[in-house]
């Protein structure tokens, strides 16, 4: 009996030798892969280039998800924020891919942005697909802007729109009972017309927002009104033509974006890129946000794919 | 200190292996104690199983996190899996009439886990000689398996003194109620796809 308790004991301690050996091994084939493995030349620590990256509409709607993620403008300023006082982020660059957005979160960014460069903090904008209105407006308050041959930018101007619903609602038979305390209490209603008063005020809101857009441009990229007033009537345009029109310094890509930066930073070629690669679980969050997000979105906002109405926006809106 | 240097223990394991009724005679004679004893084999086949899988596969450095935090959800998870599994073979045994014994059916299902520490090994050695590793993983974790069924299967024979067709039942017993309880929640989440898709 005393000679099978000890083949038996001798069996478990060969599982425990074969544990062991299997750990060293899994380790060292590990280690043989990752020195095997093409260095990309990159090395992800020490002086770099951080990432911030402005996609879809610029606004402060839902900034904080059902999952505690922030999204939209306060999570560019919150980034932008974090790089600034991060020692090892020398120079920040900002991808943009959006159509621009409210006007309020818009100016905030830009504020943001301006307030870095005061501090010599590097900063250069790479245009993606669009960089358009408001996002053009963020881009102005950068050192460099690099956008692509074919973005979409320009479209200098302010927007609002509100549906008219009226005649919908005659043929509905639908009215609105609306108590107020002023006349204009109630402006941009769509339930009934707008007078000519109220189309006059939210002109003027307009223009004050358009004149602030023009002079925070010509601010940013150190041009005068008149060079930028030709251009300032909501057209947009490609990057090539933004080109000539000093809208844009540079035709190129996100990677000349980022040796831009390096080379306005002085850092070596091979430099860190902190960039906003999100793990595989932030990912799947953001994902879920976006299903919440769809299934709650208003009836507008589902119809029309935005939300956009009823606000003054710096956004490009075919 | 004098159980563990008579080495008394030992005969739990050596009966797993080489003949499942004396385990549980074993078991029943409560000489040394045999539940807690018995816990070390699940937790011990759990760290094997993450080791034995990591073996076939291309790691990266969350192997690492694989061997200790997954080590620990792993046991829990086995641990969980091992309670209810005996629990409802025993609740199915005193419906069939027999006497129930919940801290002897969790020791021999405890114990039946021995067979599948010895995957690790027998997949070292085919991983060593590149000798189509993930086949054998597959094989020997079935083969195991049913090494594993074959003791419990045995031992609750050996318990209540009974054939091997109701033994069998018994064993089968949690995971037919698993299998219906998931091919249900299975109808009621197709269902519900299918009113949620054409609501």
């Amino acid at each position: 009996m005393d000679r099978n308790r000890k083949i038996l004991i001798a069996i478990l301690a060969v599982v425990a030798f074969s544990a062991v050996l299997a750990i060293v091994d899994i380790s060292l084939t590990m280690q043989e892969r990752q020195t095997m493995a093409p260095s990309i030349g990159i090395p992800q620590v020490g002086p770099g280039v951080g990432v911030v990256r402005i996609e879809g509409p610029i606004d402060f709607s839902d900034s904080s998800s059902p999952f505690g993620m922030l999204s939209g403008a306060e999570a560019a300023i919150k980034r932008l924020d974090e790089m600034s006082r991060n020692p090892n982020i020398r120079a920040i660059v900002l991808r943009i891919n959006s159509p621009g957005g409210t006007v309020g979160a818009t100016q905030e960014i830009y504020q943001k942005l301006m307030n870095l460069r005061k501090r010599n903090v590097v900063v250069v904008a790479s245009m993606g697909e669009i960089a358009a209105s408001g996002g053009y407006y963020i881009a102005s308050a950068c050192s460099r802007i690099v956008a692509n041959y074919g973005t979409i930018t320009g479209s200098i101007g302010v927007i609002i729109m509100a549906p008219n619903l009226r005649q919908l609602f005659d043929k509905l038979g639908i009215n609105m009972a609306v108590i107020k305390s002023g006349k204009y209490k109630d402006i941009l209603s769509s339930f009934r017309e707008m007078t000519p008063e109220e189309r006059e005020l939210i002109q003027e809101i307009i223009d004050s927002s358009y004149q602030k857009f023009v002079s925070d441009v010509s601010l940013g990229r150190n041009l005068s009104r008149d060079d930028i007033l030709p251009v300032a009537d909501g057209r947009i345009m490609t990057g090539n033509k933004a080109l000539e029109c000093k809208l844009v310094d540079v035709i190129g890509t996100f990677e000349d974006a980022v040796n831009e930066a390096r080379k306005l930073a002085k850092l070596p070629e091979d430099s860190a890129v902190y960039d906003e690669v999100k793990s595989p679980f932030q990912q799947l969050l953001f994902s879920m946000e976006g299903m919440y997000r769809g299934r709650s979105a208003g009836l507008l906002e589902r119809s029309f794919g935005f939300g956009g109405y009823n606000i003054v926006q710096y956004r490009y809106q075919p | 200190m004098d159980t563990i240097k008579s080495m008394r223990w030992v005969d739990f394991f050596l009966y797993a292996i080489t003949d499942p009724g004396a385990l549980y005679r074993q078991i029943q004679k409560n000489e040394p104690r045999p539940l807690v004893l018995s816990f070390a084999v699940p937790v011990f086949a759990a760290l094997t199983g993450i080791i034995a899988g990591s073996l076939v596969g291309v790691e990266s450095r969350f192997f690492y996190s694989k061997l200790t935090y997954g080590w620990l959800l792993s046991v829990v998870s086995s641990l969980f899996t091992i309670v209810a599994a005996a629990a409802l073979m025993d609740a199915f045994a005193q419906f069939l009439g027999y006497r129930g014994n919940m801290k002897e059916m969790m020791a021999l299902v405890n114990f039946s886990q021995l067979p599948k520490i010895f995957v690790l090994p027998l997949v070292l050695i085919f991983r060593t000689i590149h000798f189509a590793p993930p086949f054998f993983y597959v094989l020997f974790s079935v083969l195991v398996a049913l090494w594993s069924a074959f003791i419990v299967v045995k031992g609750i024979a050996e318990m209540h003194d009974s054939g091997a067709g109701r033994a069998v039942i018994i064993f089968l017993f949690p995971y037919l109620l698993a299998g219906v309880t998931v091919f249900l929640m299975l109808v009621l989440g197709v269902l519900y796809l299918v009113r949620y898709v054409s609501g």
